[in-house]
């Protein structure tokens, strides 16, 4: 007995004969057998050297891209994407724009990227520096040198093409990597050292066209909030601060780190994530039932800050500043500590499978 | 037979239970494809380290299905979960050409396996919703499908993304997962 398909008679007779190169059973139509077909082309940058090229806001609108064989090339991604390869790249300086789906590298070797991503992968790659903001666990393979610091980018089109590709600004994981194939002895990744100048690893726009998208790569204008994740506390004292839903969030968070970062306490991470009444006791415990009806608006924002007077900053900052916000701000120095660990233990779990 | 299978059969209907294995290539979309089985929510899925199972009630059958990490360095952890499969579901990112030949060959391999013979494949061409995506009928003969003699197979363009195909695919695994081929 050969090779069985699924038997013709069974088809229902509306469904359209498409046509078949094959003599498996004739496919019924969708979505992608009736759009246009499209040259892979012109979603591809391939084999350039020594160039500036890239897309412009507007011009890739959620739309997958490639790169491949480029060699000493700027390369702008200033749009939105599905998702972006980049195969066999060396010495390339990138910003690749929000990335609705995975960003792979492959085979690349001493490149310096800006990358806002859902996913980071990496196969085969030496000597990279890579500012991330990544929605999961970055993960690399058969990689070494690889340096990872905080997403820190800034133009005008950046914001919206974060929701286009629905990725919250505060939920990046840039700084907790996994290795599927560490070598006992060395590390195959590390953290830039935190004053590395962004513009130093991938230098401003100088060409027309490029030059146009008003880029900043100043700390205080970053879209992404930086924060220091996994590198090490200056101090034991933390204190957790949640904005619940509400029209303001996002610019009372912003307003909340700039005047923390100002007063030189440390953003260390955020999250963005929906809790149910159930989340709520296990997070805020004794007053979880005041909390019940702000979670049903929609996701929390979270922010951890650190430093000494942490937790005196934040409830000052949530009397003064925030008084007619809905927020929750630790206690004190002791329960500040447990809240830190309930909440983002808690928000790790709900954004894993 | 042993108690407990006599059991179930005394049961009223209970559901044939069906070990399904989700393999592929790294970033094809395994995952993406096991949450949309499970009508979970598919926005937020992080690179798989070990595996992942769900079980999923469908057309009579219970579906419990394995969808196992798909980085080169963990393939050769695939034969730990090859035992007792009924149905072999293989996910090709039908936008990575780059990787066309890579899946080929993953997938030529497991069709050699021993404890995967006669087992009914069915090869999701995935990702369809990306402009450049390949059509399953050039995925079909890059990959010479039709030289499959063996056991009984299916190729299937979906976007597990999207959900448009996938229960098309699925149909064809719960009307062949008695047919495995001795």
């Amino acid at each position: 007995m050969g090779c069985f398909f699924s038997k013709k008679s069974k088809r229902k007779p509306e469904k359209e004969q498409a046509e078949t190169t094959t003599d498996e059973e004739a496919p019924k139509q969708y979505s992608w057998d009736k759009r246009e077909k499209v040259d892979p082309k012109d979603y591809m940058l391939t084999g350039l050297k020594d160039e500036t090229v890239g897309r412009l806001p507007g011009t890739l609108s959620g739309q997958q891209f490639a790169i491949q064989d480029c060699e000493n090339c700027n390369i702008y991604v200033f749009d939105h994407s599905a998702t972006i390869t980049i195969d066999d790249c060396t010495n390339c300086r990138l910003f690749l724009g929000p990335v609705k789906g995975s960003v792979f590298f492959r085979d690349c070797k001493d490149c310096k990227c800006v990358v806002a991503c859902q996913q980071f992968r990496t196969r085969d790659c030496k000597k990279m520096e890579v500012f991330l903001s990544c929605a999961t666990q970055p993960i690399i393979e058969s990689s070494s040198g690889m340096r990872f610091g905080c997403f820190q980018y800034y133009y005008p089109e950046l914001a919206f093409q974060f929701k286009d590709a629905s990725l919250s600004i505060f939920n990046n994981n840039w700084s907790n990597i996994h290795d599927f194939t560490p070598v006992s002895g060395e590390t195959n990744w590390s953290l830039l050292p935190e004053d590395t100048a962004v513009q130093d690893c991938v230098p401003l726009p100088d060409t027309d066209g490029f030059k146009a998208v008003r880029v900043s790569t100043e700390a205080s204008r970053s879209i992404v909030p930086i924060t220091s994740g996994q590198r090490r506390k200056n101090s034991d004292e933390s204190c957790l601060f949640v904005f619940f839903a509400g029209d303001y969030t996002t610019a009372n968070a912003r307003k909340l780190t700039d005047e923390m970062v100002g007063k030189g306490f440390i953003l260390v991470q955020t999250k963005e994530v929906s809790m149910r009444p159930e989340d709520a006791n296990r997070v805020f415990h004794q007053n979880a039932e005041d909390y019940t009806s702000l979670i049903e608006k929609g996701p929390v924002v979270a922010l951890e800050f650190n430093g000494e007077g942490a937790v005196e900053a934040c409830r000052s900052m949530a009397s003064d500043v925030f008084s007619s916000a809905k927020v929750y701000v630790s206690e004190n120095k002791a329960s500040a500590c447990r809240d830190v660990d309930n909440f983002f233990n808690f928000a790790d779990m709900q954004m894993g499978i | 037979m042993g108690l407990l299978s006599i059991l179930r059969k005394l049961k009223s209907a209970p559901d044939q239970e069906v070990r399904i294995l989700l393999l592929g290539l790294d970033n094809a979309g395994k995952t993406t494809l096991l949450k949309q089985l499970a009508s979970e929510d598919i926005s937020h899925i992080t690179p798989t380290q070990g595996f992942n199972i769900k079980s999923v009630q469908s057309q009579g059958f219970k579906l419990n299905v394995w969808d196992i990490g798909g980085q080169r360095k963990i393939r050769p952890y695939w034969r730990n979960y090859f035992e007792n499969t009924d149905v072999l579901i293989y996910v090709i990112d039908s936008a990575d050409r780059k990787r066309f030949e890579e899946t080929g060959q993953e997938l030529a391999e497991l069709l050699d396996e021993e404890k995967l013979s006669g087992v009914p494949v069915l090869i999701f061409a995935n990702k369809q919703d990306l402009l450049t995506a390949a059509p399953a009928s050039e995925i079909a003969e890059g990959l010479n499908l039709h030289t499959i003699r063996d056991r009984i197979w299916q190729i299937q363009s979906c976007s597990a993304l999207s959900g448009e195909g996938v229960q098309d695919g699925m149909n064809w695994v719960c009307k062949n997962v008695n047919a495995k081929k001795k």
